[in-house]
């Protein structure tokens, strides 16, 4: 992946994509195959590598604000700093005003944007993604997505989104890489020429490049399922 | 005001009309005489024993020291020192090895099937061993309250770390956690509802297995008087000890246990698992 790039990985459920993420961040061991993060091989999970899961990752014991801190709290950023830091991502992440709520207390679309602003805070090199989105309702999902992007315009970080949705991997992606299905291989990169700030769903919608792209994903992927 | 509220003071005056109803048969026996004193004294009797009992104690505050004279009080806060001692002991001890046993799947397994069967063995039973290992006295009834209490929360804790979701610990771990931080930061607060759970069991367990071997096995305490009192035909002092047993334990837990777990397990919308 280019430094800054937003890549997507689209495939069928089942096809592999969470194990892949998980041996990018390191928590499951690899047997062929190298990962390199800038050039050093990965050995386990590490700071360089934030992650975003499908579940809710957040620690429920921990605040709104606490949770977004952990990442820097572990590095040893001492507090002042660390508040500063975590009151420009709670405010990046629209949740000013909850911070000092507990998980518990916020909807599935809010958790997952303390999970997304605790992972940024962290200042990783790269973030994964892993179906971020699965879990919340289609309303807030396009709202959600939106708002990922104009983060990935803000902080210009390298991201790499996995999903079964199309038109999510479609809208967010510089490029599309397709997998097959289980044991999932890489069938097809697709790229998208579409600048970040054009990517709002009225727009997008409404534009032949994109839908055309999508199309051409959404075939590649339903062909992996038709075959089963 | 939910805390105090209307329903809740409703409730607890409902729970006092089988007590308030205990009290008057109490007092009308004391007046009707339906049960001889000997067996049923009546509630003045049983209010002045507590003088009786105290009748050598110097002062308030020499009430705090043993063998001052101070019978009921002495025995009150040997009976509730062991408890503090055991806690002290017992629980980092039943923490440590149920976290450890936790983490560590095979080690986890090794264990868990001991807890069980140490569990399953009420802290009474071990009493005519434990005289055999350590005499007639504190050692006895301290060895019965740090076996109960070790094994409750060692095994309330193992269940609890074993219910964390994994994805805890990978999301700290994707922050730049380290092994020992991971334990300390996801696993022992993700098992504290179930530690304090376990607490709370251990508090009961342990209470009436203490009462019961300071009775065979010990020397002092609450359940040494009773034993001792029932001996000596003074009904009175034994309806007072199991009186003040009653009301320790309700205080304890009442006060202390049930919102130290109802703390723990709200605050974080976590749900109760029972064990
Ligand atoms: N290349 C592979 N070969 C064999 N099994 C695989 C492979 N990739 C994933 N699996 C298995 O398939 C299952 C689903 O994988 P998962 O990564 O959760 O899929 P996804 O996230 O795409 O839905 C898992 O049990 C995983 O172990
Ligand atoms: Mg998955």
């Amino acid at each position: 992946m280019y430094d800054g790039e937003f890549a997507a990985v689209v495939g069928p459920s089942g096809c592999g994509k969470t194990t892949l993420l998980n041996i990018l961040a390191g928590l499951l061991p690899y047997r062929h195959g190298t990962v390199q993060v800038d050039g050093v091989p990965v050995k386990g999970p590490g700071s360089d590598r934030g992650v975003v899961f499908q579940e809710h990752a957040i620690l429920p014991w921990r605040t709104v604000a606490r949770n977004i801190g952990h990442g820097l709290e572990l590095q040893g950023v001492p507090r002042q700093e660390r508040r500063r830091r975590v009151r420009e991502f709670v405010e990046l992440v629209g949740l000013a005003g909850f911070e000092e709520r507990y998980p518990h207390e916020l909807s599935g679309g809010m958790k997952q944007r303390v999970a997304l602003a605790r992972t940024l805070c962290a200042n990783p090199v790269i973030m994964l993604m892993d179906e971020p989105f699965a879990a919340v309702d289609a309303q807030t999902r396009i709202t959600l997505q939106e708002e990922l992007n104009r983060i990935a315009i803000a902080t210009r970080k390298t991201i790499l989104l996995v999903t079964h949705n199309v038109d999510e991997a479609a809208f967010l992606g510089d490029r599309c890489f397709v997998f097959t299905r289980r044991p999932g291989r890489l069938k097809a990169t697709v790229t998208i020429h579409i600048p970040r700030d054009r990517r709002i769903w009225k727009e997008v919608v409404a534009d032949p490049a994109f839908t055309a792209r999508r199309d051409e994903i959404l075939e590649l992927v339903r062909a992996e399922v038709r075959v089963e | 005001m939910t805390r105090f509220g209307r329903g809740r003071l409703r409730r607890i005056l409902l729970g006092a009309i089988p007590f308030l109803v205990l009290g008057t048969l109490w007092q009308m026996n004391a007046v009707y005489r339906w049960l001889a004193p000997i067996h049923m004294p009546p509630p003045a009797a049983v209010w002045s024993a507590i003088f009786t009992l105290q009748e050598g104690c110097p002062g308030l505050l020499d009430a705090l020291r043993q063998g001052s004279g101070c019978l009921l009080t002495n025995h009150i806060l040997s009976s509730m020192g062991r408890v503090a001692l055991s806690l002290l002991v017992g629980l980092p001890l039943g923490i440590a090895f149920g976290v450890l046993a936790g983490i560590h799947r095979r080690l986890g397994n090794a264990l868990e099937p001991v807890g069980v069967f140490a569990n399953a063995i009420s802290g009474i039973a071990w009493v005519p061993l434990a005289i055999v290992w350590f005499g007639v006295g504190w050692r006895t009834t301290l060895f019965i309250l740090l076996n109960t209490v070790f094994w409750l929360v060692f095994f309330n804790t193992l269940l609890g770390v074993r219910g964390v979701p994994r994805v805890y610990e990978h999301g700290v771990l994707a922050l730049g956690a380290t092994r020992w931080k991971v334990i300390t930061q996801v696993y022992v607060p993700g098992a504290l509802p179930s530690i304090v759970t376990g607490i709370r069991m251990s508090m009961g367990f342990g209470w009436r297995a203490l009462i019961a071997a300071e009775m065979i096995g010990g020397d002092r305490g609450l359940g040494f008087m009773l034993f001792v009192s029932a001996q000596e035909y003074k009904t009175e002092e034994v309806f007072l000890g199991v009186l003040v047993i009653a009301v320790i334990w309700m205080l304890t837990d009442r006060a202390c246990l049930v919102p130290l777990e109802r703390w723990t397990i709200e605050r974080w919308g976590l749900v109760w698992r029972p064990s």
